[in-house]
């Protein structure tokens, strides 16, 4: 079928050339680079600073039961400043998408509140401390792995650890979410926590045992979604690694 | 005349899918989603999406290839777009479930309040009422598709309706329990309420029918041309001297009457989250507006005058 060609453009791109709409994305300039350094250290340290607290409070106590309360405060303070991270995706000068990190950072920050903190019979569940070390031993990580890759700098141990222990610390942290929401049931039955019933004039109701049971089945679908998202970009980006450095 | 060569590739593989030898630009006005070369049914032409550039923009339907920047041998992609589904039928479906929904709590029938209340009805006149501008914005809609709306794209994405199905069948639901619930509790400002949210009601719905008749006029006799829709001799099209988009203005009016008529809060978080879609739809509009037509009304918001 290859009909003879007449003169005059026959480009394959029809000498439309490759035309993108034009970027919109900016990027961090050097005022919020500097913003989201700062931002990310004090994070890393922070955490750092809840790390600490767990281990101080074990070798005091002896024993690793009821660790909750010596890093009570940090862990509210630091867990809530994550909020800042969903402005930052909302003013560009992070390129991750707002819905999905209001997502991840609200159901952090409902676990910390409206659960742990919300029915104080679970706080010595041994669940806590379950999540609360993933979470620390995670966000340690990452917000390093934030700082270093903002400065050009990242150390390859970092980013190993960051798509490598999340393998673990992943199930570990949501085994123990569960664990927890699931002690505090028969509390927030009992005190009708959160609950408003028919009749009102409002014309509303709300129960809150019912939605923390939709919640912990919520985890269902989204836990695995999120693992293997993880996984494949473990896959991606650490494979991507071992080609640049056989290449060099 | 020219005679073209045009070879369709797909848009991700750049495999070659078809080639067409010796067409003429009469015979053949392509682009846009009238390829036929491509011959299995399966690919209807709402589904195709022809571009000259892998990830560009889908050619329209009137666009010829002697305009196109191509030369005499044209390469374009092809991408489908999913199962497709036209205008009107996505509206019928998820006008027709509010409706019918609403009824099933009206009525109470027996799987939703339980069997002691089944079949029996409210006390509240309120109650009754709510049931019937509920029904009536519903059928309006339902009338305004049919009869009112001309749409400019012809179809959505399959996948679309299922998601927004879940969402304003839900929503009905939901709010439709609340309201002819056994313990459904009347406004607390009684009657004056009622009243109030009953005119303030009836004078958006008026208003929203009005604007999609103007707007429907706009287009008369299926003309494709846009045009910067004005205030007319009906009072309420003179909301136009002030937003883009008065229909949404009087669709969010209509809600919030809803909302104090039944002083629910569900009717209340819908009809948050219906201003926010809105005045998401609003802007949208109204930034097309401005950049198509370098007269348009400088006074002139988005969804709330002078404000949004």
């Amino acid at each position: 079928m290859a009909a003879p060609r007449s003169g005059g453009a026959s480009r394959a791109d029809n000498g439309y050339g490759s035309q993108q709409p034009a970027r919109r994305r900016k990027g961090p300039g050097a005022l919020a680079t500097a913003y989201l350094v700062i931002y990310n250290v004090v994070m890393t340290a922070g955490w750092l600073v809840i790390a600490v607290g767990l281990v101080r409070s074990y070798l005091t106590k002896g024993s690793y039961h009821s660790l909750y309360y010596a890093i009570e405060k940090p862990l509210k303070f630091f867990q809530t400043g994550a909020l800042l991270e969903i402005l930052h995706c909302a003013f560009g000068i992070v390129p991750s998408s707002v819905v999905l990190t209001a997502f991840q950072v609200m159901s952090r920050v409902f676990l910390t509140w409206a659960v742990t903190h919300s029915v104080k019979e679970v706080q010595n569940e041994d669940s806590v401390l379950l999540f609360v070390v993933a979470w620390t031993i995670t966000e340690i990580i990452r917000y390093s792995f934030y700082t270093f890759s903002l400065l050009n700098h990242l150390p390859y141990l970092i980013k190993w650890a960051r798509y490598t222990l999340f393998i673990v610390l992943y199930p570990m942290g949501v085994s123990g979410e569960l664990l927890t929401i699931y002690a505090a049931l028969p509390f927030v039955r009992q005190a009708g926590l959160y609950s408003i019933s028919l009749p009102n004039k409002y014309n509303f109701s709300f129960d809150y045992y019912t939605f923390l049971i939709l919640v912990m089945i919520s985890y269902i679908p989204i836990f695995p979604q999120l693992y293997f998202h993880m996984l494949h970009q473990r896959r991606k980006i650490l494979s991507h690694n071992e080609e640049h450095k056989k290449s060099e | 005349f020219v005679l073209y060569q045009v070879e369709i590739l797909d848009w991700k593989t750049k495999q070659q899918l078809c080639f067409l030898d010796k067409v003429n630009d009469n015979i053949v006005e392509m682009a846009g989603d009238s390829i036929y070369c491509l011959a299995d049914p399966h690919w209807y032409p709402a589904r195709q999406s022809i571009r000259l550039d892998p990830k560009g923009k889908s050619l329209r339907d009137e666009e010829i290839l002697q305009h196109l920047p191509v030369g005499t041998t044209a390469t374009l992609y092809f991408k489908d777009l999913g199962p497709q589904i036209g205008w009107t039928m996505v509206f019928l479906t998820e006008y027709a479930g509010p409706l019918f929904i609403y009824f099933l709590f009206y009525f109470r029938m027996p799987f939703v309040y339980g069997l002691n209340d089944k079949l029996t009805s409210s006390p509240h006149p309120v109650v009754n009422l709510a049931c019937i501008c509920h029904s009536f914005h519903y059928i309006k809609r339902l009338i305004e598709t049919i009869f009112v709306h001309r749409f400019s794209h012809g179809t959505m994405p399959l996948r679309n309706i299922i998601k927004n199905c879940f969402y304003y069948w839900g929503f009905a639901a939901w709010l439709a329990y609340y309201i002819n619930h056994p313990l459904y509790t009347p406004p607390s400002y009684g009657q004056n309420q009622i009243n109030f949210a009953v005119i303030m009601f009836l004078i958006c719905e008026a208003g929203n029918f009005s604007i999609h008749i103007t707007l429907s006029d706009l287009r008369r006799h299926g003309s494709k041309i846009r045009k910067i829709p004005y205030p007319t001799k009906n009072p309420f099209t003179w909301l136009f001297f002030f937003v883009s988009c008065p229909n949404y203005t009087y669709e969010v009016g209509a809600w919030i009457s809803f909302t104090i008529m039944t002083q629910c809060v569900p009717v209340g978080l819908f009809t948050l989250l219906c201003f926010i879609q809105m005045t998401v739809w609003a802007k949208d509009k109204h930034y097309t507006y401005v950049r198509e037509f370098k007269d348009y009304p400088s006074i002139r918001m988005a969804i709330i005058p002078f404000l949004l």
